[in-house]
């Protein structure tokens, strides 16, 4: 895909977490500290506000960009999180303009090791990854069987749906829901839903 | 509440600027990242020494900046960790030749916005080291943390490393001093009343009358259990009873002693906390090295105190003793 589509998955992400604020931090407040939607939101407008003025030199310049401005002003942990996710995603695709199927699926792949190795979490512990490693598993499934983009697309935003709604099993252990224990279980991971609703929102406008 | 305030928005804001007014030969304010810095900071001779934390714990860090201790602080809000740009910036503005050492608490929002800010600065080809200090006893994971919470403890971490910078000691060897005083730091804290951050305007948390929290965190947060207060020999035995043996700190061993204030516990109370302490520890064949009494490491308004270990060694010792010029002067 063109660097024109990478900033078009950017900015559907930018907006629709400013549009979610209300929402990710309803589903953060059933087991966590119910702040997730707001330092989501304010590091996305941070994202927004700044965004014709980004270095847009290449796919991977103009991802760390996004990285470091959404990740920057914000305080807790959200910031650090999604922040080394794009800066990952963003190390890939340093230099490129066009973004290969297999780039994305590097991309994702990076963006779940950092998510990893900042929050030390791993699949299962009822965190986004348990969304993003099922939906990158999808593309990469699709990709090898020749499907189109928009069809890669959509199959990407099922795979994350069904497993941020499959999240509802899991026990947190780690983030601040990880202190509630057991009162986790029953109630979605929120950055998994985050990212099955910004997959959705991407699958709709391709 | 009450308290000394405007807008409490503008609480850390107004805090740093008083600082800097008081100390205008020797602090930089940059009011854009928190920042207090030293005036002559950065030295390309010298290894920059950064702390970040949250603020409302003063002296700690913005008030330990200067000669010999820190190059720079840069808080976060009242018990918030600041924000990775903070730190990034602030990593930027102390670059040095010899690199940059970030010392950090350890709490889960400190953490991932150091690291963040030190992969980036890496990014940048600065040569960055960071150092995790946790010397909390009273639980194995807390509220805001993986593993133990770094407390007053880190007063001692802070120092060393600061002589040692001072001396002109490369990163790694630094970096070695640092994880050495925090492998023989350990503290414990109690709380006797809760306390009041400005934004909330009210307690963090309630406690009776006739309550303490053991254990208690400095933001707080729940340490081992709530108890009915009891007296100081007692509290002093509860302290030393987790402390001591968790190194453990034996008979035979030189100790340096802190006894530190939480925000709203007066000197003489911190005093009589000593005497008990040091009495009781040399009746355990462990010596008593040099005295630390007074607030460090604070958590507010909030009336209770801490006791902290460091077993010494010689190279611990000099460093400890070496001069350090920072702005909690009050003569």
């Amino acid at each position: 895909m063109t660097q024109e589509r990478v900033e078009y998955v950017m900015r559907t992400i930018t907006d629709q977490c400013i549009e979610n604020e209300r929402y990710f931090s309803d589903l953060d407040s059933v087991a966590g500290d119910g702040d997730f939607g707001y330092s989501l939101a304010r590091g996305f407008e941070n994202v927004r506000d700044q965004w014709d003025g980004f270095d847009r030199a290449d796919a991977g310049t103009f991802l760390q960009k996004v990285a470091v401005t959404m990740s920057g002003r914000i305080g807790g942990t959200s910031g650090p999180i999604w922040g080394t996710a794009v800066l990952r995603a963003a190390g890939v695709v340093k230099g490129k303009h066009d973004v290969s199927g297999d780039d994305v699926v590097a991309m994702l792949r990076a963006a779940v090791e950092g998510i990893k190795a900042r929050g030390g979490a791993d699949l299962g512990d009822k965190t986004l990854i348990d969304a993003l490693v099922p939906m990158t598993d999808a593309i990469e499934r699709e990709l090898a069987a020749g499907s189109s983009p928009a069809d890669v697309a959509r199959a990407a935003a099922t795979a994350a749906r069904t497993a941020a709604d499959a999240t509802k099993e899991l026990q947190a252990r780690r983030g601040r829901a990880a202190y509630t224990g057991e009162r986790s279980i029953g109630s979605v991971d929120p950055g998994a839903t985050a990212v099955a609703v910004l997959a959705e929102k991407i699958a709709e406008g391709w | 509440m009450k308290k000394f305030v405007n807008d409490p928005r503008n609480f850390v804001p107004e805090m740093l600027t008083g600082i800097a007014l008081a100390n205008p030969d020797t602090l930089t304010y940059v009011p854009d990242y928190n920042l207090i810095m030293r005036a002559d900071a950065p030295r390309q001779d010298k290894v920059s020494i950064i702390q970040g934390s949250g603020s409302g714990h003063e002296p700690a860090h913005v008030m330990v900046v200067g000669k010999g201790m820190l190059d720079g602080a840069c808080p976060g809000d009242v018990f918030a960790a600041p924000p990775m740009e903070y730190v990034l910036e602030t990593a930027k503005l102390l670059r040095s030749d010899k690199g940059v050492l970030l010392l950090v608490n350890n709490y889960t929002g400190d953490k991932m916005a150091f690291e963040m800010a030190q992969e980036l600065a890496e990014a940048e080809g600065m040569n960055v080291k960071t150092l995790f200090i946790n010397d909390d006893v009273a639980v194995q994971d807390s509220t805001w943390t993986v593993g133990r919470r770094g407390v007053a403890g880190n007063f001692f971490v802070m120092k060393a490393v600061g002589a040692a910078a001072e001396e002109g000691a490369e990163l790694d060897e630094i970096v070695r001093i640092g994880e050495k005083v925090n492998s023989v730091t350990r503290t414990m804290g109690i709380a006797l009343t809760p306390c009041t951050p400005p934004a909330k305007g009210s307690p963090l948390f309630e406690l009776g009358d006739d309550e303490m929290e053991v254990g208690v965190g400095i933001h707080g947060e729940p340490g081992r259990r709530r108890a009915k207060l009891v007296s100081a020999d007692e509290i002093v035995d509860e302290l030393l009873g987790a402390v001591v043996p968790d190194l453990p700190y034996e008979s035979g061993d030189e100790v340096a002693l802190m006894i530190n204030g939480l925000g709203g516990t007066p000197i003489s109370e911190l005093y009589i906390l000593y005497g008990i302490a040091h009495r009781k520890l040399e009746e355990k064949g462990i010596k008593v090295w040099r005295s630390y009494v007074g607030e460090y490491c604070t958590s507010l308004d909030m009336a209770g105190a801490s006791l902290t270990l460091v077993k010494m060694d010689d190279e611990i010792a000099r460093l400890l003793e070496a001069p350090a010029e920072i702005a909690i002067r009050v003569f």
